[in-house]
Formats: structure tokens, C-alpha cells, sequence
């Protein structure tokens, strides 16, 4: 019984996010480390941090999804119960979406871009790590705002100062550098599909994994994750495939991963690119469909 | 207008130009605001092509009917006093007898109106309703921590010409005149404040909500209600 408390007494630390921050900016979080948010924030100066928000903030005054919402909302707090967050910490109100924007991007917006390295770090914390973006709030929102959107934008502007968890950085790297998550090459790409139908072939007798083939019917788009660590799933799906007697491919070259990593972080400009990659390859394969795993 | 420049005086004044002011302001502020944002929202790709008038209209209505939609069955008090607020806070000024005297006075044009019992319980109605909202916004803690100085302002400029009309109409606290005085004042105020404040949120609720219904019902194909 004695372990049990200690145990839930560990559990149940729970500390102030960033004292430094003004009284009614602090919330209490149980502590995490993560070297993209703790190491990236120390290359912050005041200047870059106002210039980059304001550079994003002015989009308002362009983007009518971003402008709406801000001028609409009435502050009703009608959102917090279609809040996985929010339920799930016992109705604690700093995990409602209203909250999560009033903590980030309506401070950002009052103090017109003039805020600490510390308040970036906690609004990554919440931006990231306490918001899934699955639009449920603008199912109880009464005026049906995009509140998505705005912690969105609050992720652009962490994602342009760099603050963004280490791990979906690395494989945002990966996507800018290779069109993959996870940094895989073109020759790892064509030989794993290879050796995979070699290997599955010693069950089902001519089974293919055709790469390249020009005017299929479908071409499949498997998640980086498939090829690099879970070969089984390729192996599923070429198998289903030649069972239904589908006409399907896969491309030799970049632009054959689905994932899109970069648009959690709302790294636009690498977003493009890995649906175009995938938009190109169908093109120059003249499929009539393209199949992603998810 | 004609009287105050015969018989310049603060009653007068609020009375005539200031009510043109008000008025000038408030419609052609709100054209302007809704303009600006359709515009905006044509320029961006992703939300004239999504736009449906089927589920725009869905949605719509699915958040102006009392109890239609989820979050409305799930807050039953929240519902029913935001509905009876908003009902009485558009209509009892449009419909009110001294109201429409005004209008028949100044361009000899009038429209039903409400009975002098029924227009006080409906300003009443307005009346608790901010109140209900001001003790809202301090209890609830998930309202409470989304509540500035700006939103205490927005439910005062709401409250204030009911309050004023009332006592007004009761004859009490002040000399009718300067009640009505105050009154007019604070009603111009609220005028003008609409599409410059987030009480415009009486022009952009259409317009939001539609987006989302069309984005929920053709892109999703699901229910945003």
C-alpha cells in the first residue's frame, strides 16, 4: 500500500510551467524534456521571436480563415467539453481549446509580438502536445470556428523559430532532404521492394511487386514507417493485391511515401512538395488511382 | 434632426444627428466588415470551392433551433437562457411601441408591435440574461480563464440600454429625460459597437458557420452539430 502511494505521489508531481511567465500565464504541468524544445528556445532572441510572429500575425490581415475566428469568438467556453484534453484532466479549464489560444496566439496578438523564450517553450508545450487538431471544437463551437486553424498557426510560427519536438523535426528533416519520414534512400527503397518479393514468393507462387509499371490501374503510397521497420505490411498488401487481381505499382522514385509530417508542423513549404512528389509519380505512371495506407 | 437645429440641446442632439451617426455607422460598418471578409475568403483557395448552400443551410439551422444540436442538449440552462437572451435582445427594440412611435413620428412609417407587459418581461429576459452570463464568466473556471477585461465591457454595453429603457419606461432613479438621455446614449453606443467589436458576432456567425457546415458535411461528410 506504501508503494502504491509513493507511486501515485511520483505520478502526481505536478509543477508550474515556467514561473518566470506573468501569473495568469502559468499552468500547472508535470515536467517534460525534450531537447527540441529546452535546447532550440536558447538560440531565441527578442528580436527574431517578435519578427517571426508578427510576420505570421500579419497574415491576418490576408487570410480570412485567421481573421474570422478572432473577431467572432465570444470567449463562451462552449468548446472545452469536445476537449479530449480537457475531459480527460478532470475538467482542468487550462486544457480547453479557448484556453489553449488565450495561453498562446491571443497573447501573442496583445503583446504584439514582444514575448519571452519561455512563453515559446510553453506554447509549444501546448501547441504540440495538447492539441491533437482533430476539429472537434468546431463541432461545439455555437458560431462553428476553425479553432484548429489558429493553433495551426501557432504551430507555423514555433515551427519557423525552430521549436518543434525534436523527433518530428528530425523526420520534417527527413521529408525536406528525401521526400521520406525516415530517411530512406532510393536504393534502399527499390531493394527492399525487391527482396521482399523474393522472399514472399516462396509462398505465393508468382506473386508481384511491380515497380514502375506504366498504366496501371492503382498505384500504392505506403507510409515510410512500411519498408523501413515494418516489412510485414508491404508484404500484406502486395498479397491482397495480387489475390483481388488488382493492376497496381509502386514508383521507383521520390515521392512514394504518404506521410506527411511536415504538415503537423505546418512547415508549408515541405508539405507542397511531398504531395506533389506523390501527384508526379502518378502523372508519369499514368495511373487511374492512388492508394494510400492509412 | 429638424429639432436640433431649431432647438439645439444633448436631447435633441442624441435624439436627431447622433441617432443618423449611429445608424450610418452601424449598417454601413457591418457592410463593410462582411465585405472585407467574403473578399478575404475569396482570394483563399481552400473556402469558396467547398462552399455548399445545402450544408451551409443544415448547419445553420441545425445551431438556431433551441436542443438541435449536441452541445445544446448537453448544456439544457446555457441553452435556454442564450435563446431567450437573443430572441428578446433583437426583437424587443425593433418591435417596441415607443420605438415604432419614434420611426412613425420621423417618416410616418410603423409595424406590429408588442404589448407594453410583454416588451418589459423581454427586456427583463435580456436583462438576467447578461446577468446570468456576468455570473458565468466568475464561476465557471474554463469560462473564467478565457475572460478578459474586453468581454466584461461587451456584456455592459449589451446591458446597458435595456437597463436604462426599463427605468426609463418605470419612470425611476432618474428624471425621465435624462433617463432617456442616458438610453438613447447608450443604445447609439451599441450600435456603433456591433461591427467593430466581437459583437459582431451577429454578422459573422452566418458566414462561419456556414464554412464549417460546408466544410463538415461535403469534405468530412459528417454532422457539425
Amino acid at each position: 500500500m506504501a508503494e502504491v502511494k509513493a507511486v501515485e505521489k511520483e505520478v502526481k508531481i505536478e509543477e508550474v510551467l515556467e514561473p518566470s511567465l506573468d501569473k495568469e500565464l502559468r499552468i500547472k504541468r508535470k515536467k517534460v524534456v525534450d531537447p527540441g524544445f529546452d535546447e532550440t528556445i536558447k538560440r531565441l532572441t527578442p528580436e527574431k521571436i517578435e519578427k517571426t510572429i508578427n510576420a505570421v500575425l500579419n497574415l491576418r490581415k490576408t487570410a480570412a480563415r485567421f481573421l474570422a475566428p478572432l473577431e467572432t469568438c465570444i470567449h463562451c467556453a462552449l468548446c472545452s467539453d469536445a476537449c479530449q484534453y480537457y475531459i480527460s484532466h478532470d475538467k482542468d479549464p487550462t486544457y480547453s481549446p479557448a484556453s489553449k489560444l488565450r495561453l498562446t496566439l491571443w497573447e501573442m496578438i496583445r503583446r504584439k509580438g514582444k514575448v519571452s523564450p519561455e512563453f515559446i517553450k510553453q506554447c509549444a508545450r501546448i501547441a504540440f502536445t495538447e492539441c491533437n487538431i482533430c476539429h472537434r471544437c468546431s463541432m461545439y463551437c455555437p458560431f462553428g470556428l476553425d479553432i484548429t486553424y489558429q493553433i495551426g498557426m501557432v504551430r507555423r510560427i514555433l515551427f519557423l523559430l525552430g521549436v518543434v519536438p525534436h523527433n518530428i523535426l528530425d523526420q520534417d528533416n527527413s521529408q525536406s532532404a528525401t521526400l521520406t519520414q525516415l530517411w530512406i534512400s532510393q536504393a534502399d527503397w527499390i531493394d527492399t521492394i525487391q527482396w521482399l518479393e523474393d522472399e514472399t514468393r516462396l509462398e505465393y507462387k508468382n506473386l508481384r511487386l511491380p515497380i514502375e509499371k506504366e498504366g496501371a490501374e492503382v498505384m500504392w503510397a505506403p507510409l515510410g514507417t512500411e519498408p523501413k521497420i515494418a516489412t510485414y505490411h508491404v508484404v500484406r498488401t502486395a498479397i491482397i493485391m495480387n489475390v483481388a487481381g488488382i493492376d497496381w505499382t509502386v514508383p521507383s522514385r521520390d515521392g512514394w511515401d504518404s506521410v506527411n509530417m511536415a504538415m503537423f508542423i505546418r512547415d508549408f513549404e515541405t508539405m507542397q512538395r511531398v504531395v506533389l512528389g506523390l501527384y508526379e509519380n502518378c502523372l508519369r505512371l499514368k495511373v487511374k488511382r492512388l492508394v494510400l495506407t492509412e | 434632426m429638424y429639432e436640433f437645429f431649431t432647438n439645439p440641446s444633448v436631447y435633441t442632439f442624441v435624439r436627431g444627428p447622433l441617432v443618423w451617426i449611429a445608424f450610418i455607422i452601424f449598417i454601413g460598418g457591418s457592410i463593410y466588415k462582411v465585405r472585407t471578409l467574403i473578399l478575404l475568403a475569396k482570394k483563399e483557395k481552400v473556402v469558396f470551392p467547398y462552399m455548399s448552400l445545402k450544408y451551409s443551410l443544415r448547419s445553420i439551422l441545425h445551431w438556431l433551433i433551441p436542443f438541435a444540436s449536441r452541445n445544446w442538449k448537453r448544456r439544457p440552462m446555457m441553452t435556454i437562457v442564450t435563446f431567450a437572451f437573443h430572441i428578446c435582445l433583437v426583437f424587443t427594440p425593433i418591435f417596441l411601441l415607443s420605438h415604432n412611435t419614434l420611426w412613425y413620428e420621423s417618416w410616418g412609417i410603423s409595424w406590429w408591435t408588442l404589448s407594453e407587459g410583454t416588451a418589459d418581461v423581454m427586456a427583463m429576459i435580456v436583462l438576467f440574461g447578461c446577468l446570468f452570463f456576468f455570473i458565468r464568466r466568475i464561476v465557471a473556471p474554463e469560462v473564467k480563464f478565457v475572460t478578459f477585461a474586453s468581454d466584461y465591457i461587451l456584456l455592459t454595453i449589451t446591458f446597458a440600454p435595456f437597463l436604462t429603457g426599463f427605468l426609463a419606461y418605470h419612470e425611476l432613479l432618474l428624471p425621465y429625460k435624462i433617463m432617456l438621455i442616458i438610453h438613447m446614449l447608450a443604445g447609439e453606443t451599441m450600435l456603433i459597437a456591433i461591427p467593430f467589436t466581437r459583437l459582431g458576432h451577429m454578422l459573422y456567425f452566418w458566414l462561419t458557420r456556414s464554412f464549417m457546415g460546408s466544410q463538415f458535411g461535403g469534405w468530412f461528410q459528417a454532422r457539425d452539430w
